[in-house]
């Protein structure tokens, strides 16, 4: 594969999806910067990456945090040339039974500070002429289980921040593409998948979750010049589950 | 650095214009024609060019009327609270875009000029502050 850029901005670089995309990205020779948001996350990241000492970098950022959107930029600079958002907060509440304190903080940590740093990323990229930045998703936010609903709406208003900035900046070679993964047997999801595992074959068309890297594979395949057509568009990877649930109900 | 000549090239390579159209009394909106998309990279290009922070709704007046209406709905003069508003714009300049607000957007090439005059002189004063 072949890309245009090398530095690469990973949102949420703690998470196993996150690191397993790092060590790919170091493969195909790109530089990933990966963010963390405490301690604990800068360790796990260095941990897990030793072997790959001066290949890539990792930041601070705290999604609720403004400052630090200033001191992360300040130390990227100006050259960005691609962005995977992989962050995203975990709420489960029914809607009728939610803290209002928690749907508060919860949208805008997820979507305002989210809609910040696209932003601010989008204006370095447009000083560059060129970006893209992929934004991982979910298959719950086209379909979410009951208790989901704030998690897929934070999702749904995300996707059309990415959404509307393809469509704006695609003429001025900033492009967006949403993946929504179903099931991935990886961080969050494992240990549900195990829990669960009838309902996962049951839901999934291809009887199996997608492993980790069937899905960093995929990003990396949408960051890459091959992919240069998608833009401003959402893809489903989640072998099959949306839709099948969808034949169900007609 | 000349702010006039550098907004021109600026603006020539973003509208694709002869820079020798373009004066300070030029209306960016009225007269270049310049879109929503065209504001975002001259945005853009005047923070890289000047290393100045600018946001875009300042430095291209968008919240001209909505701080008129605001005046008026608090019984305040309208050039006393647009000089707050807008201070990078002198007091001449401001009767001139009340006076002006029936022929459409009243943005032109000066006031992104004094804008940037503006930033550069009030960094300047911070940095002495500063030391």
């Amino acid at each position: 594969m072949k890309f245009t850029g090398n530095r690469a901005l990973i949102l949420g670089g703690s998470c196993d999806l996150a690191i397993t995309l790092a060590r790919r990205m170091i493969e195909a020779e790109l530089f990933p910067i990966l963010t963390y948001r405490n301690e604990k996350g800068r360790k796990y990241i260095s941990e897990n990456l030793e072997d790959c000492q001066k290949k890539y970098s990792s930041l601070y950022l705290e999604f609720c945090n403004r400052d630090s959107i200033d001191s992360l930029l300040h130390q990227t600079g100006d050259d960005i040339a691609f962005m995977v958002d992989f962050v995203q907060g975990n709420f489960e509440s029914l809607v009728a039974s939610a803290d209002m304190e928690d749907v508060f903080s919860y949208f805008a940590e997820n979507i305002s500070f989210r809609t910040e740093i696209v932003k601010r990323v989008a204006r370095i990229m447009m000083k560059n002429k060129r970006g893209r930045l992929i934004y991982i998703s979910s298959a719950a936010a086209k379909r979410p289980n009951p208790g989901q609903g704030f998690y897929a709406a934070a999702k749904l208003a995300s996707e059309a921040i990415y959404k509307n900035l393809g469509l704006e900046l695609g003429g001025h070679g900033i492009t967006t593409v949403t993946l929504r993964p179903g099931y991935i047997d990886s961080g969050r999801g494992r240990k549900f998948i195990q829990d669960h595992s009838k309902e996962v074959i049951d839901k999934v068309p291809i009887k199996r979750a997608l492993t980790k890297k069937e899905v960093v594979e995929a990003i990396l395949f949408y960051l890459s010049n091959s992919a240069a057509g998608f833009n401003a568009t959402e893809i489903s990877m989640d072998g099959g589950q949306v839709n099948l649930w969808t034949s169900w109900k007609k | 650095m000349d702010i006039l000549e550098e907004i021109k090239k600026i603006l020539a390579e973003i509208l694709d214009i002869e820079n020798n159209i373009i004066t300070p009394e030029t209306y960016l909106i009225r007269e270049l024609g310049a879109e929503s998309i065209d504001l975002l990279e001259l945005a853009i290009a005047i923070n890289s060019v000047f290393n100045i922070d600018v946001n875009d709704d300042e430095i291209f007046l968008r919240k001209l009327r909505d701080y008129i209406t605001e005046a008026e709905q608090q019984n305040k003069n309208i050039l006393q609270y647009l000089a707050k508003k807008l201070p990078f714009l002198s007091r001449k300049r401001l009767e001139e875009i009340i006076a002006d607000l029936e022929g459409g957007p009243t943005l032109k090439v000066k006031d992104l000029i004094s804008y940037i005059d503006f930033q550069i002189n009030n960094f300047t004063v911070l940095s002495v502050v500063d030391v």
